[in-house]
């Protein structure tokens, strides 16, 4: 008896998928459709008390949003309580669900809900945010731009945006909406809809947020004049730089940065080349909660250099450039770690 | 920890003086009926199970307590039984015969936190709200507060009840006229609370792995911090002498006598294996302290010599429930991963 191998080991963290998107978009309605869809799947539901339809699904749990600030006096830094105190509960009966999905609502600010997955230790340790997946009326969202900046912020913030209506506009102007997404995040695989319909495998089980997932995620790099239409306050800058990086120079470099522009940074993600190091290094930030690691090696061929982009409000893409590329090593790396 | 018990030694209280199983789901809570008669374990499936201290050979019974849902917080009663509160809304009371009685229901709501005091009176945590009811079931009074309760306490003679929550707590008492708390404010989020035996200081573990307390007497603040992990566990000594608490790798203890716990460090128990401490719980007449460890292992710890007397080995799921009786004879415990186990410490 007592072998410590038999001590159960840490179980499989419970996949969270973050639906938002504005009132009337069309998220209650993808909502539905991924719970009644016969995927074999049990998911426990945190939808907000003003749900814009009933949803039908045996664990619902109603949330009151409760956002929180952290405690070092930073405004960005803010976390979900209500969150942290349902996943708490919903773990004490995870035989009872495959999967867990959470509904914002239509005003939501998404990041302390991405902050929760990073910020709180039990949330980490028993679940991994999958995807945010933002829902988008095809017709409205040029209007919606215009005066929330809630819905750049769920745009910016989306693994996946799920472009609905499509049946209501023209080819002109769903290319025009596509094009108004790319430009705040060129991230986001944009899925066309009518009524919501998408296949659910598009939308969960993406493991969109973790570090392993950010390579394949290319972006869709913007041309450098793209950068300077101002039609949203909520841009991105991508930066790519040849030599390999001096780790110690990029973490001052991306901590100071975090420190003093994390509120206006919304999202960073970037694959880094370090210096004498065979894998890559993968980096993810929502405002100034950071995480990486090292992730699998480069691949045979592929060009080694790091890259880096920003989504966010107000960037000095002058300065971060700068910045980024004073972070390269000064000469080959050092003897002994050297490949050849 | 403790030289030579090795871990066939770390189990030999539980093997010969306890009774054990398998549960099948999370151990929420334990606590040990104020008559003497049962200890009730309640579960993450919404059962709960009830041992019998004193006839070890005795079938644990299974109490269909929430069938619907989970427990999610379970207390000793006023007079006898358990007090459970569930995911499906419901304030259930289990008597010492097993019978599940609906105290109350809170529609869609969780009963996140529940709390009863001898004197007669229950509390249950819903949301915002914290619902005070009589020794009878029936409603007292509903008390809000600015945002959801993180936790709930009485006090020792049950006249006053304190709950946490965002950027402080709240102080009522229990039979005020007029229903307005003293709040007790301090930046971030509180969870676990607990009143000191004497009713001089309130302590809350918060979100950023620190304590916070207040004195009474004069608001004044306390700060207790350098957890590596989130404290979800404190309670006091008998005498109020010693605030023992989880979240380190040992068992942190702040003195609260000679002036502390200000400008004292904590000492600190049954450390050394690196191994969170996730549960404590304090005799309730001597200066001893129960532990539950991430690994599994559950000790007793003598304060003034710093004896450790391990009761369960490792390797049982990170220990999530921990309880005394009222004599201090017998120790109840559970873990996450559903083991649960019952110890007769009565000397023999
Ligand atoms: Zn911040």
């Amino acid at each position: 008896m007592s072998d410590p191998t038999n001590a159960p080991g840490p179980r499989a963290q419970i996949p969270v998928t973050v639906l938002t998107g504005y009132l009337g978009a069309g998220k209650t309605t993808l909502l539905n459709r991924i719970l009644t869809e016969n995927h074999g799947r049990r998911f426990a539901v945190v939808i907000n008390e003003f749900g814009e339809l009933g949803v039908d699904n045996d664990l619902v749990v109603d949330a009151d949003e409760e956002v929180f600030e952290m405690n070092n006096g930073c405004i960005c830094c803010t976390v979900r309580g209500d969150l942290i105190r349902i996943i708490g509960g919903l773990m004490k009966r995870r035989d009872r669900f495959d999967g867990i999905i959470v509904e914002t609502t239509g005003l939501a600010d998404p990041a302390p809900v991405a902050q929760t997955f990073f910020a709180d230790e039990d949330v980490r340790r028993a679940t991994k945010l999958d995807a945010i997946v933002t829902v988008v009326d095809a017709r409205h969202l040029p209007a919606r731009l215009a005066d929330s900046p809630e819905a750049e912020e769920q745009i910016a913030f989306a693994d996946i945006v799920v472009l609905n209506k499509m049946d209501l506009v023209t080819p002109e102007e769903a290319a025009e909406v596509e094009r108004r997404i790319r430009a705040i995040n060129p991230w986001a695989e944009i899925r066309r809809a009518v009524r919501a319909a998408v296949p659910i495998e598009s939308v969960i089980g993406r493991d969109a947020f973790s570090l392993e997932r950010i390579l394949e995620r290319e972006p869709e790099f913007l041309a450098e004049g793209n950068e300077h239409e101002h039609d949203s306050d909520v841009v991105s800058v991508s930066l790519e730089v040849e030599r390999p990086l001096d780790p110690e120079r990029f973490n001052a470099w991306i901590t100071q940065l975090l420190a003093t522009k994390g509120q206006d940074l919304l999202r960073t993600k970037g694959i880094l080349h370090y210096a004498g190091e065979d894998r890559r290094f993968a980096f993810q930030a929502v405002h100034m909660l950071a995480d990486g690691d090292f992730i699998g090696p480069w691949r045979e061929g592929e060009p080694r250099r790091s890259r880096i982009v920003f989504i966010g409000r107000d960037l000095n893409r002058p300065a971060l450039r700068r910045g980024f590329e004073a972070c390269q090593a000064e000469a080959p790396a050092a003897a002994g770690t050297d490949r050849t | 920890m403790s030289g030579g018990a090795g871990i066939e030694g770390a189990d030999f209280l539980l093997q010969a003086r306890g009774r054990s199983a398998e549960l099948g789901a999370w151990v929420v809570g334990v606590a040990f009926g104020r008559e003497g008669r049962v200890c009730a374990f309640g579960l993450g499936d919404g059962t709960v199970r009830l041992a019998a201290p004193g006839a070890p050979a005795e079938e644990w019974r299974s109490v269909a307590a929430h069938p619907a849902g989970a427990c999610l917080a379970l207390c000793a009663d006023v007079r006898d039984g358990a007090l459970s509160g569930g995911d499906d809304g419901r304030l259930v009371r289990i008597a010492p015969d097993g019978t599940a009685e609906e105290l109350a229901r809170y529609g869609s709501r969780w009963v996140e936190h529940v709390a009863a005091h001898e004197s007669g009176v229950r509390a249950a945590a819903v949301g915002r709200t914290v619902h005070l009811l009589d020794a009878a079931g029936r409603a007292l009074k509903s008390l809000a507060h600015p945002s959801s309760v993180g936790g709930v306490a009485f006090d020792a003679r049950g006249k006053r009840v304190a709950a946490s929550h965002y950027n402080g707590c709240s102080l009522w008492f229990v039979a005020a006229k007029e229903d307005k708390p003293r709040l007790l404010e301090w930046k971030g989020s509180h969870g676990a609370i607990a009143i000191s035996p004497d009713g001089t200081h309130v302590v809350t573990a918060m979100q950023e792995n620190a304590l916070h307390g207040w004195r009474l007497a004069d608001g004044q603040h306390m700060r207790m911090s350098g957890y590596p992990a989130k404290t979800k566990s404190l309670c006091f000594t008998a005498r109020g002498r010693w605030l023992a608490t989880s979240g380190a790798e040992s068992v942190v203890l702040w003195p609260f006598f000679g002036g502390g716990p200000m400008g004292k460090a904590p000492t600190e128990l049954a450390g050394g294996d690196g191994v969170p401490c996730t549960a404590v719980a304090c005799h309730p007449q001597q200066e001893v302290v129960a532990a539950g460890f991430a690994d599994g292992l559950v000790a007793i710890a003598e304060i003034a010599s710093g004896r450790v007397l391990p009761v369960a080995a490792p390797g049982r799921g990170p220990v999530s429930a921990l309880a005394w009786n009222a004599a201090g004879t017998a120790l109840a415990f559970g873990t996450e991963t559903g083991f649960a186990g019952l110890v007769d410490l009565s000397k023999r």
